[in-house]
């Protein structure tokens, strides 16, 4: 008999130029492809329009696939599911980008498109457009992914019953590359919602 | 549900160091708010609340380790630490809200004397954590220009459960070219002192505060309760707010409910002073009906203090909700929203039991939380 | 003229990533906004940054705004008759 009030309904780890999701690989490709060319790719296999993509800085690509794939094997995404995101370099790669705007030699200028993503929450706020979720939104930052923290208080915010939903998990996209653990957190499902399997799924992402 | 109190604060802005003389100035109708000449910052003169380090610098034991805000920070949450005597235990939890941190670091000169993952907010959140010796990790929260209040949610969400009794929550950012030229380039800078929810407003100003509160299961005499905190998402666009306001209006309506719908007697609004914020609020504020309690803006004494400012806006409401003096919003001379408000123009003194903090910030995101005193 | 509008066309298919869009299926009169390109507030601003960065045109009215981006062709007179 399974004691555990919530469980994980579904998973994607986005982690060196591969994709898996619930624990099986769906896209792979070689180690030399750009961040940048493999999230493109994944978008074009996802076969669909939604041209706004081209416009997000990687950390929002990356978060925008996994949910999407996501909300392909769970079912459409409920509106009112909170996002309780973690990462350690927030928007770095915005960031650096945007300084370098600002402090290149000729004609320094900051970009509009750059600086509105030197947020990180602007990943939480394009899926919400996205799938349309009216729902409360988290960003932390660690200096690892936390399940210690991330289980007790995702756990607190479900027994509020303001949601039933909670995506969450560990979306790091900076200089060491894309290292991105989320999952969705409900009542039903099959792995229980705890530190220590969180812990395996993280850190065995091959099937 | 366990409630969850207020018991102490401490700010650090352009008006002073001590929430009092911040109560003080900001009565007084004295605002940060200066014409700011500094190429380091913005090719142009703009206005802005900036903070004097002539004000506070060498407070702090190896003061050379750390950077400018880092010191802030930690000037601010001793200050909160000695004046209150609070255990740094395995009860106490720190949370830190910022937008930027060490952001000024990234290619700038500055950033040389420090190591490149100093930029990284975990680090200095480290860094922090050590300087106190604190024996729980940090919980830094950066979501935009509703950290603050969202830290205040944050620590009550985790002080309702068995494993912490106390929390404090220090918010800040400092302004940097990074920050300057990005709020330049989005059109978003007033050419003058910001003017919320008036008719000519044209933009806001930035401004640098550090505002730390103390949250405590036990409350103390003047405790103020957090009575109901919500956050909506608008899903509608990552830097424009909802034409409906239908964030803020869903967090405001929850936030209202989860206090058991008091009679709200001021309304500390988000109020930037940029022509969609405002008039959103408005909105959002007459679809629950609030239209007419009263309403204040405190960016026009302070700018928009980023990672601080719902903190910060909200250590000042308590402060006027203890004072029972509805405080004004200055800036404001004609009305200038298609929903009416009934902004506070002078300092006026009355019986005040409940107040509605609001903010809303890029990617959509809106919170509203409601004070209460006991 | 035509010069102006193709240089224009690759600038702003790069500046903006619209990476579904090309120089040849993009035209001189389609409209930038709403039902054409569907461009949105955070690509106005952009192409006030182009405009500045690339010809030295400083536009700092959002209403002027308007009526410079209605398309590929108005941008291009726009920036014909004050450039320096």
């Amino acid at each position: 008999m399974d004691m555990h009030t919530y469980h994980i309904q579904s998973y994607c780890i986005i982690r060196e130029r591969s994709i898996h999701m619930d624990g099986v690989t769906v896209l792979k490709t070689e180690a030399l492809t750009t961040l940048n060319d493999f999230l493109k790719s994944a978008y074009r296999q996802l076969g669909i329009d939604y041209p706004k993509f081209y416009k997000m800085d990687a950390l929002c690509k990356a978060v925008f696939i996994a949910v999407e794939l996501m909300a392909r094997k769970a079912g459409p995404i409920k509106p009112d599911t909170a996002l309780i995101f973690s990462n350690y370099s927030s928007s770095h790669l915005s960031d650096e980008k945007h300084a370098m705007d600002l402090f290149s030699a000729d004609n320094p200028m900051a970009s509009p498109a750059t600086f509105v993503y030197t947020l990180p929450n602007i990943a939480m706020g394009e899926i919400s457009i996205r799938h349309k979720l009216h729902s409360e939104n988290v960003f932390f930052i660690f200096d690892s992914y936390l399940p210690e923290f991330l289980v007790p208080y995702n756990d607190s915010v479900l027994d509020n019953q303001k949601t039933e939903n909670i995506i969450s998990g560990w979306a790091e996209v900076g200089e060491q590359g894309c290292d991105l653990f989320l999952y969705l957190i409900g009542k039903s499902g099959k792995t229980p919602h705890t530190v220590a399997y969180l812990k395996t799924l993280y850190h065995n992402e091959h099937e | 549900m366990k409630d969850v109190f207020v018991v102490g604060d401490h700010i650090i802005s352009p008006l002073g160091i001590g929430s009092q003389v911040n109560v003080e100035q900001i009565t007084a109708g004295n605002t940060a708010i200066r014409r700011v000449d500094d190429q380091q910052l913005c090719a142009h003169p703009f206005f802005a609340a900036l903070i004097d380090d002539s004000q506070w610098d060498g407070e702090i034991e190896n003061t050379q380790r750390y950077t400018r805000l880092e010191k802030l920070f930690i000037l601010s949450l001793q200050a909160l630490i000695d004046q209150y005597r609070i255990p740094l235990d395995r009860r106490t939890l720190v949370l830190l809200s910022t937008t930027k941190g060490n952001v000024s670091l990234l290619h700038s000169p500055m950033g040389r004397t420090f190591p490149k993952e100093r930029v990284h907010l975990a680090v200095m959140a480290d860094e922090i954590q050590r300087y106190f010796g604190l024996e729980n990790r940090i919980i830094t929260i950066s979501n935009a220009c509703i950290s603050g209040s969202l830290a205040i949610s944050v620590a009550r969400q985790l002080l309702q459960g068995n494993d912490y009794e106390r929390a404090l929550v220090v918010g800040g950012d400092e302004i940097s070219k990074f920050i300057v030229s990005g709020f330049d380039a989005f059109q978003a800078l007033a050419d003058e002192p910001c003017r919320p929810f008036d008719r000519d407003r044209n933009g806001l100003n930035l401004g640098e505060a550090i505002a730390a509160m103390y949250l405590s299961k036990s409350p103390t005499d003047g405790a103020i309760n957090v009575s109901g905190t919500s956050s909506y998402n608008d899903a509608n666009h990552i830097s424009g707010p909802s034409r409906t306001g239908e964030g803020l209006y869903q967090s405001i309506r929850a936030a209202l409910i989860e206090a058991g719908e008091p009679t709200v007697d001021f309304i500390s609004a988000h109020g930037t002073a940029t022509p969609y914020n405002d008039e959103m609020e408005a909105i959002a504020l007459q679809r629950c009906k609030l239209s007419d309690i009263p309403l204040h803006s405190l960016k026009g004494y302070y700018g928009h203090t980023l990672g601080a400012s719902g903190l910060l806006e909200t250590i000042l409401g308590i402060h006027a909700l203890k004072n029972n003096l509805l405080i004004p919003s200055i800036g404001f001379e004609h009305q200038g929203t298609t929903q009416r408000l009934n902004i506070i123009k002078k300092n006026t003194p009355q019986l005040l039991n409940t107040f509605l903090k609001t903010a809303s910030g890029f990617g959509g995101c809106n919170i509203a939380s409601v004070f209460k005193k006991i | 003229m035509s010069e102006l509008t193709q240089e224009l066309k690759a600038k702003i298919i790069t500046q903006l990533n619209l990476e579904d869009i090309n120089v040849d299926n993009l035209e001189d009169d389609t409209p930038l906004f709403g039902d054409g390109l569907g461009l949105d507030s955070i690509d106005a601003l952009e192409l006030i940054v182009m405009l500045d960065k690339s010809y030295g045109i400083k536009l700092s009215d959002p209403k002027e705004g308007r009526k410079v981006f209605e398309t590929i062709q108005t941008m291009a007179d726009f920036i014909e008759a004050n450039r320096k």
